[in-house]
């Protein structure tokens, strides 16, 4: 194993700003396991790579995000980040490093994971009886096995049990979005195959898969849980999820909307939250 | 899922995988993806092993379409030269499924075929305007909001 220590940067990315719990989450599990973690993402340490059409400022992201990194290896002795979203992954590896000199390594929050799951499966103690099928991409492969990963760690909680799913094309949902049709397809064919087997929970590995599914959950019973609140549940983690349930109908509390600036949050925010999944528009399974 | 499967993946020894950054061989990434396009597509002989394996290649109802011809188009792209449309379509459907790497007979002598690929999306992007620009002005306004409605202060202060 090559990591430089425990100090870790956790870089969350951007879109999981969606999802603190899971970052929260995240930062747990790392923690339990001995790494001492200190978290960035959002804007400010954007890779640039859902700017390509702004090459200039996408570079300057890159450029910048990198410096950060580059001092807190310097300064903190956090040379090892580690990330969550596949595409900055990927953007670091193939793009950000070769035009910026790197003093850190990367490697992906399931691979730390899975090295000291001697440490993390001793607390996997609650038993989550939950037939699970796993939400899963072809991409990423390249980079990090980590749908074996997931699989891997998934198979220390107890009483879980998990049912065979499709792969799908592209690395997440997010980038099938696109592509007409391939969304509706990879997320419907999730579903189905679900349904048909019996699972009551469809598990997604990352933020967008999960965003996308989030309006599904409860229906045909079946439910929507990510990768580490199902890892949180076993460790007696009722891990709650808020994304969700504001996709699903519910909506933050008036005193956060009035904190987050309540005009924005209706203008920016809001159409999100109640736009109607063509997921649900569409007979499941068919997709178109 | 066959429980054995799984059970080996519990016992089996596991050593963490660092992706090995690469020394920068650019001072920014825009002076890299300048430079890497015509190298990776000096590397490319067309043989359209990439559009083969590309899943997408069937949702944009390209899969009859040749080969050959859509790969020739996508090198050209990666050099900053117009490509015919079904070419354009193609790149600009990347997804990074990442089949078309190990597709790739030339991945040995240093083509990643992926890159290649993505820097033709962004000359089409870009250079030839074959793509058009999707720009979202409200991308990180929207993100700030999500963080406001759920971070605390002190979250908000160490994390972003």
């Amino acid at each position: 194993m090559a990591l430089g220590g425990d100090r870790i940067t956790f870089w969350f990315g951007c879109n999981m700003l969606r999802h603190a719990e899971m970052i929260r989450l995240s930062i747990m599990l790392l923690e339990r396991v001995g790494y001492n973690v200190s978290a960035a993402g959002g804007p400010a340490y954007c890779c640039g790579t859902a700017h390509d059409h702004q090459p200039r400022g996408a570079s300057n992201m890159a450029g910048r995000t990198v410096a950060r990194f580059n001092e807190a290896a310097e300064k903190d002795g956090r040379s090892t980040v580690v990330t969550w979203c596949p595409s900055c992954h990927m953007h670091m590896a193939d793009i950000m490093a070769p035009g910026n000199a790197a003093a850190f390594d990367v490697t992906h929050i399931t691979e730390l994971l899975a090295d000291r799951v001697d440490r993390l499966a001793p607390l996997l103690k609650v038993p989550v009886k939950r037939r699970v099928l796993l939400h899963r991409h072809i991409g990423f492969a390249t980079h990090v096995p980590v749908t074996d990963r997931v699989l891997g760690l998934l198979s220390h909680v107890p009483g879980l049990e998990l049912v065979e799913g499709p792969a799908h094309p592209g690395h997440m949902c997010s980038a099938l979005a696109a592509v007409p049709g391939a969304l509706t397809a990879a997320v419907g064919e999730t579903w189905t195959t679900a349904v048909a087997n019996h699972a009551d929970t469809v598990g997604t590995i990352f933020h967008s898969c999960h965003r996308e599914l989030s309006a599904l959950d409860g229906n045909d019973g079946v439910g929507v849980r990510s990768w580490v609140q199902l890892v949180a549940e076993a460790m007696g983690i009722d891990a709650s999820d808020a994304y969700l349930d504001w996709r699903k109908g519910g909506a933050p509390d008036v005193a956060a909307i009035e904190r987050a600036d309540q005009s924005k949050y209706h203008a920016l925010v809001e159409p999100e939250l109640r736009k109607p999944s063509p997921l649900l528009a569409a007979p499941r399974g068919m997709a178109e | 899922m066959d429980r054995r499967r799984l059970d080996q993946m519990a016992d089996a020894s596991h050593f963490s995988e660092m992706t090995k950054l690469q020394v920068a061989r650019a001072e920014t990434t825009e002076a890299f993806l300048a430079q890497a396009g015509p190298e990776l597509a000096s590397l490319c002989t067309a043989c359209g092993a990439c559009f083969n394996a590309c899943p997408m290649v069937d949702h944009l109802g390209l899969r009859g379409s040749d080969p050959k011809s859509a790969t020739h188009g996508m090198r050209r792209l990666a050099m900053g030269e117009a490509g015919h449309a079904d070419t354009v379509s193609w790149v600009g459907a990347c997804t990074k499924s990442g089949l078309c790497v190990a597709a790739c007979p030339e991945r040995t002598a240093g083509l990643d075929a992926m890159l290649l690929i993505r820097i033709a999306k962004r000359r089409a992007l870009n250079d030839t305007h074959q793509l058009p620009a999707k720009q979202d002005p409200t991308y990180f306004p929207r993100l700030k909001i999500y963080a406001r409605l759920q971070l605390s202060d002190e979250e908000l202060a160490k994390w972003l």
